[in-house]
């Protein structure tokens, strides 16, 4: 049977299985989804940086490595079959592999990539290759509620250590970037802004947990291109601005708790308020049916908080969508539903020609 | 205002930078310098404007494309026309690495041994090992 007729009866079944496979950056993961009319369904679903990767490298843990990639998807995928394939069927667990394509690193993206390629071929299974950030828009899809309320067109502020972009969903596999950074991202003015006043790399989420004790006003810090009327952000002039205002304080000053607690306070603050007043500004402009926020940054309760109120305030009729618990970072899960949003459509890649997208823009 | 020093082999020059257009003078100047296989090494605080720099040298070398910060990323890649053989700049970011060995990831001897390709490094200071086996490295320091 020719892989075109085995697409079509696996959909006509009414339930397809979808294999996710993400290594566009530091996170290893495998996930399978079983996707029905009515229902998505996580059957599987690993991180790699999740499990005691201490117990099995013995030691400290390279970032960045495409080895450790290799080692951990062979594992990942080892583990993912062992655990859902069927012995008395002898079935796979799955009849699509979705992979992330790009952007990301092409050494890292290969690695996924060719161990797609390979169970592709090996298996003679369909293979998508996916937009790691349409992946990230997926991951408020994968939200049942947020399902029910899926009325396009969606306006997604996608904000991550990497990416700050404005990105309206017209309709599945259909999008048009209306806003981004023009220099660093939301989730990176987060850490190295924390670095700059002493916090460790990550400093995101530290910041946030500081900022609850202090003053969002004790520190006048800049919001760049907050009325600029592009939907582009800037956040390098913020850090710049962070860092001139920690070199001109006292070491007294400096070492002080509450100093620590109101400049993080200021700090999240700013970027907030800009993240804020951007997105409530592009959805005037384009009337989306939802708003939604996905990525690592999303995850940041002030941040959820204040748009919330906003929408409310100001964006009547429009309810804000936030992704799944656990899957604002880099994950397969979300590689693997925008996979099958792409497969539902009759779409698939040639495993003989599928690879790595560096630089692939939404 | 910026004191930038580009120091190249024996070469040493020094530059005050203060506006948007002082720097696209400096990125055209190290642009018309650079070969296949050059290195800038960009070095400079938090905040000290070598993203900055770098913006100017892709607009300086024909890409109009917008350049954002690689630290998450690491390392992105821009095209670059009407260069003769230099087709392509990449821009790393080494802010995150913590080990050398981390760099075998990125296959960077390989990439800039393709015969078309230089590269700018920001952070070099975190791979300092590798960027002195390098030849054809310019320094640029940015106070």
């Amino acid at each position: 049977m020719t892989v075109a007729r085995k697409r079509k009866s696996i959909v006509n079944r009414g339930s397809f299985r979808v294999l996710g496979i993400e290594t566009s950056c530091d996170e290893t993961s495998v996930a399978i989804l079983k996707i029905s009319k009515n229902s998505v369904e996580i059957l599987h679903h690993e991180i790699a940086s999740q499990i005691p990767v201490h117990e099995i490298y013995g030691g400290v843990v390279p970032e960045v490595a495409a080895r450790l990639h290799v080692k951990e998807t062979v594992e990942l995928l080892d583990r993912a079959m062992a655990t859902h394939y069927s012995l008395l069927t002898t079935h796979l667990p799955f009849d699509v592999i979705a992979v992330a394509q790009g952007p990301g690193l092409a050494t890292a993206l290969r690695v996924g990539i060719d161990a797609a390629r390979t169970l592709a071929f090996a298996l003679e299974k369909p293979i998508v290759g996916v937009n790691h950030l349409e992946g990230h828009l997926a991951s408020a899809w994968l939200v049942s509620e947020n399902r029910k309320h899926w009325k396009f067109p969606i306006l997604f502020l996608l904000v991550s250590g990497g990416h700050t972009e404005l990105v309206l969903m017209k309709d599945f596999c259909s999008y048009r970037v209306i806003g981004r950074t023009r220099d660093d991202a939301a989730g990176e003015a987060f850490d190295k802004t924390g670095k700059l006043i002493g916090l460790s790399y990550p400093a995101g989420p530290q910041i946030a947990k500081l900022a609850e004790n202090g003053n969002p006003r004790a520190f006048d810090i800049p919001r760049p291109m907050i009325n600029d009327p592009s939907f582009d952000f800037s956040f390098s002039g913020l850090k710049s601005a962070v860092r001139r205002l920690w070199e001109k304080m006292p070491q007294v000053v400096r070492a002080k708790k509450k100093t620590r607690v109101d400049l993080c306070a200021s700090i999240q603050e700013a970027i907030v308020d800009v993240l804020v007043a951007k997105t409530i500004a592009a959805a005037r402009k384009h009337r989306p049916q939802q708003l939604a926020i996905v990525g690592g940054v999303s995850a940041n309760h002030h941040l959820q908080e204040r748009l919330r109120q906003a929408v409310k305030k100001e964006l009547r009729g429009v309810s804000l969508l936030k992704a799944a618990r656990g899957l604002h970072t880099d994950n397969a899960a979300m590689i693997a539903a925008a996979g099958a949003w792409h497969f539902r459509r009759g779409e698939r890649h040639d495993w003989r020609k599928i690879d790595a997208q560096p630089e692939w823009d939404l | 205002m910026r004191n930038v020093t580009l120091k190249h082999g024996k070469d040493c020059k020094r530059f005050r930078v203060s506006t948007e257009n002082d720097w696209g003078e400096l990125a055209e100047y190290v642009a018309g310098k650079l070969k296949p296989g050059s290195i800038v090494a960009i070095s400079g605080e938090l905040g000290a404007g070598k993203t900055t720099f770098v913006k100017a040298l892709v607009t300086a070398l024909g890409n109009r494309r917008s350049v954002v910060s690689p630290t998450f990323a690491l390392m992105r890649s821009y095209k670059i026309a009407k260069r003769g053989n230099l087709k392509r700049l990449l821009h790393l970011d080494a802010y995150r690495i913590e080990h050398e060995h981390e760099l075998l990831a990125l296959d960077l001897d390989e990439e800039l041994g393709d015969g078309h390709t230089a590269l700018v490094i920001e952070w070099p200071e975190n791979i300092s090992k590798w960027v002195k086996k390098q030849v054809g490295v310019t320094a640029v320091i940015i106070k």
